[in-house]
């Protein structure tokens, strides 16, 4: 079910009527939590369901055994198994065609006539989010970081937990199972704010990413003609813009939704454009995702305790996998390479040319940070090398005779877009939403908010899926 | 306090709004309709698997669409048609998928637009992609999308300006915006004419043709130009050796499963007409179909009764007429025995 369709509004009502009906007691209201999340995924997909079972039970089980097992061999093997059955499923669902084709590509290459026929596995939507999250609570049980959950409903829940089932954020299980062990009600002021921060997500999502953003980028990215440089950066930056307000509206609308019924998430976006630097790039995008391999991958490989050399290599694979979770494809490896390649860039430069970042050097920065992002969402978003290259081409005007696909109106429109998106992340970036809200008076807010509201109405978005969903 | 008294705005605004929104689209002209989307075919699609032997499916383009009338044909012989044609897409694709994935065995009757019909069997061309896209939407939906489409018929019966529409009548915001236009920069721009929507959709996809297109002689101009469009195109030949081969295979396939097929070639007239015969001449495109095929076949050319229809684009039926076409078309196929289910009365 898409947080963007009428019969997700539908389900909220349902959901949201029952939460805070007298009716039921706390174990029961999350009883109905459960069973409503698995609605919610099941409405895409029932069978894949069973998925989410297996990855509950197995983790369940595992989670048991190493509270309390003491044994250090025995707990590993908990730990291993946990890590084989969801790793498994994405290694099946997720990279199987992927890994067939590079077989394949392989064996070719040393003479060996082979073919294979595609396994066209279907990818259920979530796995990469939900099998990180359960992972997260093995692991730090095995590393006793965190305390087992007290019931196997607590435990499911959070698995389960529909606002961020299907694209996060990844939240750790201290953040979120210890918030079912208490009865939760959202207070009014809670609750109009989560109802706020819908309607935030879903205008990012409807209005600016699908409406205003998406046409430009499949337009380009879809041509397969030599493209002018103006047109090349026009649908990188669109893409740019239409990425974040996608996934960004995602979790803003799973916050809120969660917040409406008392449950606090961690924020995934901190106006990610206006970063300066990478490191702080990867401190405010997708903030549940690079925590979680900072601290089950990078810091594992050895992190910065074993030296510059061990430390950039931590940091390139870190950054390969990363882009590799995001897809199946050699074009996510290079985006993940790029990434690496810009840190460790980063880091020579604060080692060997440090300078201070001032009020007046400080926007020049995030522009600079901003534009080498949109290089690489080249590679993120282009299906093939080939695509990617041209794009770079034209990008660099290393090729001159590029043709002219977008009309003018629909530059202006992307470039203000885009424009108005840099500068608000950059007067937002040490602040929040919460707090400007609260200087802001309250008819002021009122209009926005029906502005927003009226504008999501007649965008009619007609369920378009989010870019992550497929991740 | 001060979120209560911004969400109190929200609403009353927001509702001002759309109020008026909704106001200026119908003082434009524009009254409520039905979405003729995907959702909506895979409805109709799905009933197929629940009809019996006697039961009629219409497959076919934009002219089985418009000139038959289901009321008129259940009046007239019991039974309400399922209607799956649909506007500038070949048959094929939708015959291929109830042939090969559903049990049904009654009667399918097959529109036959020529240019459509014998276009090509290429997937990625648009006659082939678009039905394909339906039958690929019926068998994939979710119950998610099902419950949206259920959701959204009371809000499309009630708002004008919810509305799927492309192009001039387009309301959706991004079509909207993407009315603007500055300067030539792109060579890209569609060059297509402004074409006008001029169908009203039941919801069991009965389509009849609005009424402005018979008293606005320029509206109804419009759509003429789009043709015109059209025909000036460099579009692919037909290629009537596979798309004959893949329909017979089909038909043979249905035949073996005790299923009836009629063929039916609705009106067409003036500049519309005269490209068909250039492009797609009866005795060498039509005449062979149905010495191949073996079963019941319809030319409107053949029946006196056809022949001084009003057609106010050249290729659709005005609705009076349309119910007349239907009504004498069934006395037709009744006295041909063409039907496996007659009222006799």
């Amino acid at each position: 079910m898409l947080f963007n369709s009428l019969s997700f509004i539908l389900f909220l009502i349902i959901v949201l009527a029952f939460y805070y009906s007298k009716i039921l007691n706390w174990t029961n209201k999350k009883r109905m939590l459960l069973l409503s999340s698995y609605v919610f995924y099941g409405m895409w997909n029932p069978p894949l369901v069973i998925l989410l079972w297996v990855s509950t039970i197995i983790d369940w089980t595992a989670g048991k055994q190493l509270a309390i097992e003491d044994n250090q061999k025995k707990r590993k093997m908990w730990l291993m198994l946990s890590m084989l059955v969801n790793l498994g499923f994405l290694g099946f669902f997720k990279y199987g065609d992927f890994l067939l084709e590079n077989f394949v590509t392989i064996v070719n290459s040393i003479g060996i006539d082979f073919e294979a026929k595609p396994m066209d596995i279907i990818l259920p939507m979530g796995i990469s989010f939900y099998t990180f999250q359960t992972m997260s609570y093995t692991i730090d049980m095995y590393k006793r970081k965190t305390e087992r959950a007290r019931t196997f409903l607590d435990f499911a829940l959070y698995v389960t937990f529909f606002p961020q089932l299907v694209a996060g954020p990844i939240v750790r299980a201290k953040n979120l199972i210890t918030q079912f062990y208490e009865e939760k009600k959202a207070t009014s002021e809670q609750f109009i704010w989560g109802l706020f921060l819908l309607t935030i997500g879903l205008f990012q999502k409807i209005v600016l990413a699908d409406t205003l953003l998406s046409e430009t980028t499949d337009n380009v990215f879809g041509s397969d003609k030599l493209l002018h440089g103006i047109d090349a950066w026009v649908g990188t930056i669109a893409f740019s813009g239409q990425i974040f307000f996608d996934f960004a509206g995602y979790s803003t609308c799973a916050i809120g939704i969660a917040l409406m019924l008392g449950i606090v998430l961690p924020d995934n976006f901190r106006y990610p454009y206006a970063s300066l630097g990478f490191s702080d790039l990867w401190k405010r995008w997708h903030i549940s995702l690079s925590s979680w391999l900072k601290d089950y991958l990078y810091i594992p490989l050895g992190g910065n305790r074993h030296g510059i050399t061990r430390m950039y290599v931590a940091l390139m694979l870190t950054m390969l996998l990363g882009g590799l979770w995001h897809g199946a494809a050699w074009t996510f490896m290079i985006w993940g390479g790029l990434h690496g390649t810009y840190l460790i860039l980063e880091r020579l430069q604060k080692r060997h040319l440090p300078f201070k970042i001032t009020k007046w050097n400080g926007i020049f920065l995030a522009f600079i940070t901003f534009s080498c992002v949109n290089i690489t969402w080249v590679f993120f978003r282009a299906r093939t090398f080939e695509k990617a290259w041209s794009m770079i081409k034209s990008m660099f005007y290393m090729q001159t005779d590029g043709e002219k696909i977008l009309d003018t109106f629909t530059i202006i429109k992307v470039t203000t877009v885009i424009a108005i998106m840099f500068l608000c992340h950059w007067l937002m970036r040490n602040t929040s939403m919460k707090a400007v809200s609260l200087k802001t008076p309250s008819w002021v807010l009122g209009v926005i908010w029906a502005i927003m509201t009226f504008l999501i109405i007649i965008a009619q978005g007609s369920g378009e899926q989010f870019i992550y969903f497929q991740f | 306090m001060k979120l209560k008294k911004s969400l109190i705005y929200a609403i009353g605004l927001s509702l001002i709004a759309i109020i008026a929104w909704e106001i200026y689209w119908r003082s434009e002209g524009f009254t409520t309709s039905i979405d003729d989307n995907d959702a909506l075919w895979a409805v109709e699609r799905a009933k197929v698997d629940e009809l019996s032997k006697d039961d009629v499916v219409l497959i076919g383009s934009s002219r089985v669409h418009f000139d038959i009338q289901l009321d008129k044909w259940e009046e007239k012989t019991g039974k309400r048609p399922i209607q799956l044609a649909s506007g500038g897409s070949s048959p094929l694709p939708v015959f291929h998928d109830i042939v090969n994935t559903s049990n049904f065995n009654g009667t399918i009757l097959v529109g036959v637009t020529p240019p459509l019909f014998f276009s090509t069997t290429f997937p990625e061309a648009q006659p082939w992609a678009w039905p394909l896209a339906r039958v690929n939407h019926f068998h994939n939906r979710t119950y998610a999308q099902r419950l949206n489409h259920q959701l959204s018929i009371p809000l499309q019966k009630s708002f004008a300006f919810l509305s799927e529409n492309k192009g001039v009548d387009g309301l959706k915001l991004n079509e909207l915006i993407n009315k603007i236009k500055i300067g030539k920069r792109s060579k890209n721009t569609n060059p297509m004419p402004p074409f006008h929507d001029f169908s009203v959709m039941a919801l069991d996809r009965n389509v009849r043709m609005k009424k402005r297109m018979e008293t606005d002689t320029a509206y109804a101009n419009t759509v003429k130009r789009v043709w015109q469009f059209f025909f000036e195109s460099d579009g692919p030949p037909p290629d009537k050796k596979s798309t004959m081969a893949f329909f017979l295979k089909d038909l043979e396939k249905f035949k073996a499963k005790g299923g009836n097929v009629i063929l039916l070639r609705c009106p067409s007239s003036d500049e519309f007409r005269e490209i068909e015969k250039k492009i797609t001449p009866r005795d060498t495109v039509w005449d062979e179909l149905v010495a191949k095929s073996g079963i019941k076949t319809y030319h409107f050319e053949d029946y006196h009764q056809f022949q001084n229809l009003t057609l106010p684009e050249w290729s659709h039926l005005k609705a009076d007429h349309a119910d007349y076409f239907t009504e004498e078309l069934i006395k037709i196929l009744k006295e041909d025995n063409a039907l496996l289910n007659q009222k006799t009365n």
